[in-house]
């Protein structure tokens, strides 16, 4: 497993479209990505269970990736935040 | 934009190659066999004893003759199949097909509307009435295919095979519903394509009339003008052969008094070659009118000599290492001109991709019109001035009565100015004559640029350029490596594998198959009558590089590791869960939603803020900003209802959420109150999507439009 933390600077926090993105994004690799944010964790590649978390600018998040391939997986991951989040 | 049009321009360019290709062969069969069997010709030789009619020789040039000319008069219909060829993005026999179909239905069209209104027992007895009340010009009406329907050239087949290719390449993978999907995909090409024909056929029969009168009343006015008109005449005549009007121009200048009256050893000649030919045959005659040939010498001396030059031209401009191929193409339609005085094949490989230097080709083929007008040179022709026509009806002829010598000498001029000029501009502006296409377009021999278009198109239609379900085909079929062939019926993909071991039926049934049949290598999975999209999609994700990424990502992992990537056969119905009008997600016309990024799905532009649950489930999460609500039905259908565009700014005003997280829900039960007006006054649209945002879990999901929906309205079913 690999992890990492992000802040979410986008201004009306994870909502529908970066929440559709973040659903491609995390099912274009094989592993399994998980996001925890305020207590609880949703698959990233579901986009309701993402959405409801009610992620808002300046929440922190925890990404956890689990798979074959989590090194890069993870390494996509960051970098898709940083671009999009 | 302008690098798109010039795309688009290059690429029909190159469309006119395949039809090009062929008209060298039959130029030379026409050219040849048409004038060895001029009977006047024959005649005037003393030839008619070794090959006038009834010799061996003669029937054979008659059949190459009629072989060759079968080619030109039907170059419209070819045409209208090569550029629907050349221009479809994939499955291109159907576009083809459909060209040909459109062809034929546009011209019947036209020729239906001739009948009816001349109102003639035939459709000819028709035009002759049209031509005497003047709604069309004499000439400008013909066989075409057997057809008798206005003249419109090589113009009509482009309109046909642009107009087909641009309604393939939107449709060839459309999908429809259920009842009538045996018509989707590339079937609906040929239909669709044949009722826009119908319109475009009867609309063609009130503009294209206005178009032959114009030319009509030009020529008129040449034979009012002396040197100028002999230049307007040869202008005119180059300019419309592309529109396959140039008949309706010269043929009154050539057959008719329009081109002149004259007296020849007692009879009275009409039209400009019946007078050359008369006093051809004619033994007292001393020297050749040019008030009559002046319609036809001007032919000389670009077509021997002019065009040639411009071949030469766009050969030296050709990159290097493409010299050798167009080197072929560019000297056989360079032969052809010179020999038979047939220039489309030289012609059409630059008309199109750069219509400027066909402008500047028309401005001298005018001045050479009138440059023998000058000279008086009088060598008439049987059709057109290539070398053959030169020689029997120039040189045999003596100087003395033709002055022939000075096509030769005008030639030569016309040579260097041709070769000059063309080389010019080619080389200053850049046009893309054959062998200067871009780099990765050609040498690639199209897959490239196919690639890039299927993906263009993939995008468009909405598919996202991961198609699951072709990558679990893919799988299935035991990988990219192991497909040999694919192809469909009414209901099956047919495909043919080399090692049938590695087929994975799990994987093909995941996909959406309801069956898979071995038969040795042959593969079928069934699919229904949706077989025909599903190949086509597949066609595209084989052509991508995509799957050339090693298979057995998608499929086993994700079941693995929990997220379920494989179809759920499920049969489920949602209800509207407001009341108004149903549209189309694509029609909210907002990126996020309408290029379902979310998921497939619906929009409700409500009259009234309650909203209801659509069906029997639970309410899986209010969002905080109470603007979205989740659902999941008992049947497993994940539903996101997003009350207004961009509400979440509002933070939660105007909404009144009725139901918890968590909460069971029966269909028709109240969700939230929304004030719909305060919505609309805070500057927000109340535009509602409704969506499957676990789309990817079924085979199907089709949302039915509906202008007057209310809580019992079925907006979207999946199956």
């Amino acid at each position: 497993m690999v992890n990492f933390n992000y802040v979410i600077t986008d201004e009306i926090g994870i909502h529908a479209r970066p929440a559709g993105l973040l659903a491609k994004a995390a099912k274009a690799v094989s592993s399994r990505v998980v996001i925890k944010a305020n207590g609880k964790e949703a698959d990233a590649s579901k986009l309701m269970a993402v959405m409801g978390l009610g992620v808002k600018k300046g929440n922190e998040i925890t990404v956890e990736v689990t798979g074959d391939d989590e090194t890069e997986a993870a390494a996509k991951m960051e970098e898709f935040f940083k671009a999009n989040l | 934009m302008k690098d798109k049009i010039f795309g688009v321009l290059q690429r029909v360019g190159r469309s006119f190659m395949l039809p090009i290709a062929l008209l060298p062969v039959a130029g030379l069969l026409l050219g040849l066999g048409s004038s060895f069997t001029n009977t006047t010709m024959l005649e005037t030789y003393n030839l008619m004893g070794i090959m006038g009619p009834g010799t061996i020789i003669y029937s054979i040039l008659s059949v190459m003759s009629a072989a060759g000319n079968s080619v030109f008069a039907n170059l419209p219909l070819i045409f209208a199949m090569g550029v629907a060829i050349g221009m479809a993005k994939k499955e291109k026999e159907v576009a083809a097909l459909a060209a040909a179909i459109s062809f034929i239905i546009m011209h019947t069209s036209i020729s239906t509307m001739l009948l009816i209104g001349g109102k003639g027992a035939t459709v000819l007895e028709s035009c002759e009435n049209l031509v005497s009340s003047g709604f069309i010009a004499p000439n400008s009406y013909g066989d075409m295919l057997g057809i008798t329907t206005l003249n419109m050239g090589v113009f009509g087949g482009i309109v046909v095979g642009l107009g087909v290719a641009a309604l393939h390449n939107k449709f060839y993978r459309i999908e429809l519903p259920q009842v009538l999907s045996f018509f989707g995909g590339t079937r609906f090409v040929p239909i669709i394509s044949s009722v826009v024909y119908v319109a475009v056929g009867i609309l063609m029969y009130f503009v294209w009339p206005y178009v032959g009168i114009g030319i009509a009343k030009v020529g008129e006015v040449i034979m009012q003008s002396g040197y100028a008109g002999t230049l307007l005449y040869g202008l005119m005549e180059r300019l419309l052969i592309p529109f396959g009007l140039h008949h309706v121009f010269y043929i009154p200048f050539w057959q008719t008094a329009v081109g002149g009256t004259m007296e020849i050893g007692g009879q009275v000649v009409q039209g400009a070659q019946n007078i050359f030919f008369a006093q051809l045959a004619d033994p007292g005659c001393t020297e050749f009118s040019v008030s009559a040939t002046r319609f036809m010498s001007g032919k000389f001396p670009l077509m021997i000599f002019g065009l040639p030059g411009a071949a030469l031209a766009m050969y030296k401009c050709a990159r290097p290492e493409k010299k050798k191929v167009v080197g072929t193409l560019l000297l056989s339609a360079a032969l052809t001109s010179m020999l038979t005085g047939i220039t489309e094949p030289l012609e059409f490989t630059f008309l199109f991709v750069a219509p400027l230097l066909y402008g500047v080709h028309c401005v001298f083929a005018g001045l050479a019109y009138m440059l023998m007008h000058v000279f008086k040179v009088g060598v008439g022709m049987t059709f057109s001035g290539g070398i053959i026509d030169l020689f029997l009806f120039g040189i045999i002829q003596g100087n003395e009565k033709t002055r022939w010598i000075w096509t030769v000498v005008i030639g030569i001029g016309y040579f260097i100015v041709y070769y000059f000029v063309f080389s010019a501009l080619i080389s200053k502006l850049d046009l893309k004559t054959p062998g200067r296409e871009a780099d990765d377009e050609e040498t690639k021999l199209y897959t490239r640029a196919d690639v890039n278009a299927a993906k263009g198109a993939s995008n468009n239609a909405g598919v996202s350029s991961t198609d699951p379900v072709s990558a679990l085909i893919v799988q299935g079929l035991g990988g990219k490596a192991n497909i040999s062939d694919v192809d469909c019926c009414a209901t099956r993909l047919r495909t043919t594998v080399f090692d049938p071991k590695l087929v994975n039926e799990g994987a093909l049934k995941a996909s959406g198959a309801s069956g898979v049949i071995h038969k040795g290598n042959g593969i079928q999975v069934i699919y229904g009558p949706k077989v025909t999209v599903i190949k086509s999609n597949l066609e595209d994700y084989l052509a991508s590089p995509e799957s050339d990424a090693p298979v057995d990502v998608s499929y086993d992992n994700k079941e693995n590791s929990g997220a379920t990537e494989s179809k759920k056969s499920v049969k489920a119905d949602v209800f509207a869960p407001m009341k108004g009008k149903v549209i189309k997600l694509e029609d909210v016309s907002d990126g996020v939603f309408s290029e379902g990024m979310l998921g497939n799905g619906a929009a409700i532009e409500p009259v009234d803020g309650k909203v209801f649950a659509p069906f029997d489930g639970e309410v899986q999460m209010v969002y905080d900003t109470k603007h979205a609500i989740g659902l999941i039905s008992d049947s497993g259908v994940e539903l996101l209802i997003h009350v207004g565009i961009d509400t979440v700014q509002l933070n939660g005003k105007y909404y009144d959420v009725k139901v918890q997280n968590g909460q069971k829900i029966s269909k028709g039960d109240l969700l939230v109150n929304v004030n719909l007006s305060g919505i609309a006054q805070a500057g927000y649209r109340t535009v509602t999507p409704v969506i499957v945002t676990n789309s990817d879990d079924f085979s199907e999901i089709n949302v039915t439009t509906n202008d007057n929906g209310d809580i019992n309205t079925k907006i979207i079913s999946i199956r």
